[in-house]
């Protein structure tokens, strides 16, 4: 079975991300849960992977996060929301994933080719 | 649940310490849980649960970069996790440790004694007349009491070498291990500060029966033998506090073989240690406190004013906190 390779995927994590906490803040595995949900399950995000694009893109100013509860357990919890930038980084990594794509695609072979 | 906790504090066990580390276990914690939770609600076994949340925990080396721990994953000049000592070695260990406490205390114990001996055989010697022979045979006495300790202290020795190498070579224990570890030290806690105060009091009224002997109208006998009495109880004292002491050295040892740096070493009470900025001034402090009961015990003996010599306890206190207050980091 094909799998998705983590070195590729890589790059747009953060764009999944961001995608994700477009509308309302959101925690780590309510992402992660969308995150697989939307791909079908054929991709599952590590939670390491998804704590160091948090790092990161707060050290960007992508997102801000702010303390809330875990209503189950009442644990603190870290919410993270997008900012004005992380907006603008999307949108510049939907264009960078189109000419991407748009290159790849041509030296993909058809199916009978 | 407990196998998810113990897998993280394992992975985080020789990392530094460090705000950043602590969120990111906290953080990554509470995903796992999060996770899990959701799996057992979806009627998973635990551990279907629990595969399925290690599997997909994924790598720390993913952080190295964000949590400044590169050097810690990637170079060799880090908390090196060393040979890890199991919970059986450390259940030996802790056994071993209380047997040297004993022994130990035990030895102390009758080298403290072995002056009874020739207190007590020349007072009988004065009583029956032959002042001599019951002088000697206390002298002998003293020697086997000591002879006796030195034993003690060379067999407890013996049996605390094959320990030494806790102290040469880079140890660490996993997570599990600590937490039996300090555990075991949290249970012994109040029996280590009932010994230890019953131990000072002992030694800080050891004169008290002699004084009341002395002021009773007792037989000459008697009042010859109560310097025997302070020394019993003395003894008795110091046996108590040396037992413990030892004995709560060893739980701290196994704590301290973790990076005091890691996430690990955490659980050593490092406040409690004393740093001094100053090179000598910390030389003099490494000693301060035995320096200060032997300057108790050669003035209380030599001058037998028991009634004023304990001011050099508070005295002592109160030097202490200024040097501290001035030199202390």
């Amino acid at each position: 079975m094909t799998r998705i390779s983590s070195d590729v995927i890589r790059g747009y994590n953060d764009t999944m991300i961001l995608y994700l906490l477009w509308d309302q803040p959101s925690y780590g595995y309510e992402i992660s849960k969308q995150i697989k949900a939307m791909s079908d399950e054929k991709y599952c995000i590590k939670e390491t992977t998804l704590y160091s694009a948090f790092t990161r893109m707060e050290k960007n100013g992508y997102i801000t996060s702010f303390d809330g509860n875990n209503p189950d357990t009442g644990k603190r919890r870290t919410y993270y929301r997008i900012t004005d930038a992380g907006r603008a980084y999307y949108h510049e990594k939907c264009a960078e994933w189109q000419l991407t794509k748009e290159v790849v695609e041509k030296f993909i072979k058809k199916q009978g080719e | 649940m407990d196998a998810i906790k113990n897998y993280l504090e394992t992975m985080f066990l020789n990392l530094p310490n460090t705000p950043e580390v602590q969120k990111a276990k906290y953080e990554l914690g509470q995903m796992m849980e999060d996770k899990y939770r959701e799996l057992i609600a979806d009627g998973k076994t635990e551990n279907e649960a629990i595969g399925t949340v290690i599997a997909e925990f994924g790598n720390l080396d993913e952080l190295a970069e964000d949590l400044g721990i590169d050097s810690v994953l990637h170079h060799s000049q880090t908390f090196e996790a060393g040979r890890m000592v199991s919970l059986t070695e450390v259940k030996e260990y802790l056994k071993a440790s209380s047997r040297h406490a004993f022994l130990i205390a035990l030895g102390v114990l009758l080298c403290i004694l072995s002056p009874v001996s020739t207190i007590v055989m020349s007072s009988i010697g004065e009583l029956t007349e032959r002042e001599t022979f019951m002088e000697a045979l206390g002298v002998i006495g003293m020697f086997l009491f000591i002879a006796i300790a030195v034993a003690l202290f060379v067999t407890s020795g013996i049996t605390m070498n094959r320990w030494e190498f806790m102290k040469h070579q880079h140890c660490s224990l996993d997570f599990a291990t600590t937490e039996y570890v300090h555990d075991r030290r949290n249970m012994y806690r109040t029996t280590h500060a009932v010994l230890l105060s019953v131990g000072i009091i002992f030694c800080v009224l050891c004169a008290v029966p002699a004084i009341i002997m002395d002021a009773l109208p007792l037989p000459d006998f008697i009042d010859d033998i109560s310097g025997a009495a302070v020394l019993i109880i003395i003894a008795i004292g110091v046996f108590m506090i040396v037992l413990t002491s030892i004995k709560m050295d060893g739980f701290n040892t196994l704590l301290k073989l973790n990076d005091s740096r890691s996430m690990g070493g955490q659980y050593v009470d490092y406040q409690k240690q004393e740093n001094y900025s100053n090179k000598t001034v910390a030389a003099i402090m490494s000693v301060y406190w035995p320096t200060i009961s032997a300057a108790y015990l050669i003035w209380s003996f030599l001058s037998f004013d028991w009634y004023m010599t304990w001011i050099i306890w508070p005295l002592a206190a109160i030097v202490h906190k200024c040097i501290k207050n001035i030199w202390s980091d």
